[in-house]
């Protein structure tokens, strides 16, 4: 078992993005003199944090990564991970595991936007809020995250789960504007409230247990069904898309 | 500037009639001269291949639907990204890609000059600042004239100088050089929700149809004495049946021009459908190639398919609907007042698709079955048909049966029975492909006494140097050098000046804009006249004092073309 530590130091430019795809555990378990990028400049990973390893090299499935400090401004951490486990002690920053296909990320603060975007398998969880676009695609892309599980123990911002197509996006708390729009499968459960989700679903199914704002015309009711003591109605749709066979279940709405 | 010597090069330059033969090349001061210069830098091209610079007759790279399929596709910008090195920007996109991804790539391809097919006469400001920023070749832009309503007024009265006067008019004001006419009259049709459907039906409240039409601007475009042929998309494009069309329209072209064609038809591919829907798709370019063959007077370009992933960009606006209601994936429409329309869609060619395998095998059969090269131009109508960057595939295919029959074994596999690829076993010769892919677009461009698209004394020193031996290859059986000596050169020189190295791009601002202006007697000066100064005020945008492109700002570098009229 490997730890590496690294600890965020305070000394570059806090306005400068940190690109970090390099911080995954296959990447770390053979080597910690890699390059990320500050900025448009080039420098070595121990320029930007201070690095501890402990433990034997043994392949990512044994090696964890603790990240300690303000990473709120370090992209793309976890980026590609198959194994191994990501621990973030503060906030992180953009594309965090984004395409990781194994492995775990906890987050113990917020994450920014785009967490999980594109993944697909491993878990990340997060016990903060996370930002806009959890689990979503890219601009322009037509799949989301595609298998994994994302938990969300705080609230969720914008988009949340757009162009789902695979794996279980769980938020605890609210979810912004436009949850699961675009959903082509996967499960997306949202124990608060929501404004204005699925629009433009085509699969997957959506849960909401709290109240909807803006709830959607496009969705036809089907019926209701008690889940965790709780009755929820029904819904099928986007009926605005040509082959909308998404569910949505609410717990209350009000129409927009 | 430096002068170069480039010894023991194995040159190809159909216009001179010189077939691979050993020479040295002399560049003195950006052209090619007799003598070369004491200080000359010498190359060794160790026999390696010489031609002309390339020059892209037809391909999508600056404008406003380009800029908007690139609005539309972000996706497409996750493919194709390069950090800044190499002498290069830092450039991202595929098959719409940043126009500094177009300029380096064409020019590592060895093309110095590239024709932007379809300019909306509105959106020219646009346009020119994109070529302003593809900075290693020269451009030239097609004007759009299919739905101007200036000059469909004037058909319809038979008043072919009127229309010839407005034309030079709009030309001159927004710097273009040809005159493009994508789906004649079909814009017009499209703004009532329509398409045009025969050539000889006359549209609504013009009273004109589509054949006056095409008619007329020819008469008018020779009339101005410009370099180009009209520059022809036909009506109908991508419809199951369409080569009656096309055969129609080609049987409209009348012989003006004894330098060049005078009708260019593009992207001949889409125009080439048999059958009556997709059901019974099939191929019909056996008798568009036999009435190329029998009509002097008409040059073609193939608009090459090629399989994967791009965008599709026209300002056929009806036919981008279609596409539409057949892929329901994203679209973009617009239309540009009165005088045209787009529509822009990304699509997917794949090899297991019966419709998609026909295309692909159409267009090399019209490139193998025109039995003149000059009057068959290599395109993908990039990036239509497929991006640019698949031209070094296409001229591997042109010359390797072996290579046509291993690609045609990957294809749909009830393509043999809709197509005659299978069939054809011509393989075209390295001076054939010199033609396709810069002689002949010199000559339907009339760019050939702009000493461009050959290499004789006093020609502009445009020239590609492909890393491969003619002596020493067989292009039928080594179509992977080919393919890969024709997509780097050693060198490519724009204007004297070295612009590529292998993959180092060593030079910048090297673009000029090319444009025509016909000269104008007073009484054909459509500057005050009130017909033209009435339409922009009652159903323009912007007043006729602004239409005009400021040549100082929007073209620093350009070749004003003033042409002799008969008016
Ligand atoms: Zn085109």
């Amino acid at each position: 078992m490997r730890r590496i530590t690294l600890i965020v130091r305070g000394s570059t430019n806090p306005f400068l993005p940190i690109e970090a795809e390099v911080i995954t555990p296959e990447i770390l378990c053979k080597t910690v003199r890699v390059n990320v990028y500050v900025g448009n400049q080039k420098m070595q990973l121990s320029e930007v944090f201070d690095i501890r390893v402990d433990g034997e090299a043994a392949g990512p499935s044994a090696t964890e990564i603790v990240l300690i400090g303000d990473a709120s401004r370090v992209k793309r951490v976890g980026e590609y991970m198959t194994d191994g486990r990501i621990i973030v002690d503060g906030d992180i920053g953009m594309h965090c595991g984004d395409f990781m296909t194994g492995g775990t990320i906890e987050i113990m603060g917020n994450a920014g936007d785009w967490l999980g975007r594109e993944m697909l398998g491993g878990k990340i969880i997060c016990h903060g809020n996370v930002g806009n676009y959890c689990g979503s695609d890219y601009r322009g892309g037509r799949k989301g995250m595609r298998g994994g599980e994302i938990l969300v123990k705080g609230n969720a911002g914008d988009y949340c789960g757009e162009s789902l197509f695979g794996g279980v996006i769980r938020v605890m708390g609210n979810a912004d504007l436009h949850a699961g729009t675009n959903m082509k499968g996967g499960n997306l459960i949202i124990e608060g409230d929501a404004v204005m989700p699925c629009g433009d679903m085509f699969g997957g199914e959506c849960t909401v247990f709290g109240h909807v704002d803006d709830f959607m015309p496009t969705f036809a009711e089907i019926g209701t069904v008690v889940e965790n003591n709780q009755e929820l109605t029904v819904f099928t749709g986007d009926l605005a898309h040509r082959n909308g066979k998404g569910t949505l279940r609410v717990g209350s709405y009000t129409r927009i | 500037m430096t002068n170069y010597l480039l010894k023991n090069a194995c040159v190809i330059d159909p216009v001179n009639k010189i077939s691979q033969e050993m020479m040295d090349i002399a560049i003195v001061n950006g052209h090619i001269t007799e003598e070369p210069s004491k200080t000359a830098e010498v190359i060794n091209c160790g026999g390696t291949l010489v031609m002309p610079g390339g020059i892209d007759s037809h391909t999508h790279i600056c404008g406003t639907k380009v800029n908007f399929g690139r609005y539309m596709s972000p996706e497409d910008m996750r493919a194709g990204r390069a950090p800044r090195g190499n002498g290069m920007r830092a450039v991202s996109g595929y098959s719409i890609p940043t126009t500094y991804g177009n300029s380096y790539r064409y020019a590592l391809m060895g093309y110095t000059t590239l024709t932007e097919g379809a300019m909306a006469p509105l959106e020219a400001r646009h346009t020119h600042e994109e070529f302003r920023h593809t900075p290693l070749q020269d451009g030239l832009i097609m004007t759009l004239f299919d739905g101007d309503w200036g000059v469909m007024r004037a058909i319809a009265n038979c008043d072919i100088k009127r229309a010839a006067a407005l034309i030079a008019w709009r030309l001159s004001a927004v710097k273009g050089y040809g005159v493009k006419l994508t789906n004649p009259l079909g814009a017009e049709m499209w703004s009532w929700g329509k398409n045009v459907e025969c050539i000889r039906k006359p549209i609504p409240f013009f009273d004109l149809s589509p054949a006056e039409y095409i008619q007329g601007v020819i008469k008018a475009n020779e009339i101005l004495g410009l370099p180009h042929s009209v520059h022809l998309h036909c009506n109908n494009l991508g419809k199951p049946g369409n080569y009656t069309c096309t055969l129609g329209t080609m049987g409209l072209i009348p012989d003006l021009n004894e330098k060049r064609q005078t009708a260019y038809l593009t992207h001949v591919q889409f125009h080439s459908y048999g059958g009556s829907g997709w059901n019974d798709f099939c191929s019909r370019a056996e008798q568009v190639s036999r009435m190329t063959n029998l009509r002097p007077q008409i040059t073609i370009d193939i608009g090459q398919v090629m399989f994967g992933r791009t965008t599709t960009m026209t300002a056929d606006g009806p036919m981008e609907f279609n596409l539409y209601r057949l892929y329901q994936d994203k679209w973009s429409n617009h239309d540009v007042e009165l005088e045209t329309a787009s529509g822009v869609i990304p699509v997917m060619y794949r090899r297991k698709n019966l419709t998609n395998s026909i295309m692909w095998a159409i267009g090399l059969e019209l490139a193998l079955l025109v039995e003149n090269p000059w009057q068959c131009l290599l395109t993908t109508d990039n990036p239509n048909g497929a991006p640019f960057v698949k031209y070094p595939e296409i001229i591997g295919l042109l010359m390797s049966n072996e290579y046509r029959e291993k690609e045609f074994e990957t294809v749909h596999a009830t393509t043999a029975k809709r197509v005659v690829l299978p069939a054809l076993d011509r393989e075209l010769t390295f001076d054939e492909v010199a033609v396709m892919t810069r002689a002949g677009q010199a000559r339907a461009l009339g760019l050939l006494e702009l000493g461009k698209g050959h290499l004789g004394i006093g020609a502009e020193a445009d020239i590609a140097v492909y890393p491969i031996v003619p002596d020493k290859i067989d292009p039928a059986k080594q179509y992977a050098e080919i393919i890969r000596g024709f997509a780097q050169t050693k060198y490519t020189f724009k204007g004297g000046s070295m612009i590529s190295r292998d993959d180092d791009i060593v030079a910048d601002n090297q673009n000029r804009m090319f444009w025509c202006s016909p000269k104008i007697p007073k009484a054909y000066d459509m500057n005050n006249d009130p017909e033209l100064i009435r339409t922009f005020e009652r159903y323009y945008s912007i007043r006729k004092e602004n239409y005009p492109v400021d040549e100082e700002y929007y073209l620093p570098r350009s070749i004003k073309i003033e042409t002799e009229t008969k008016l």
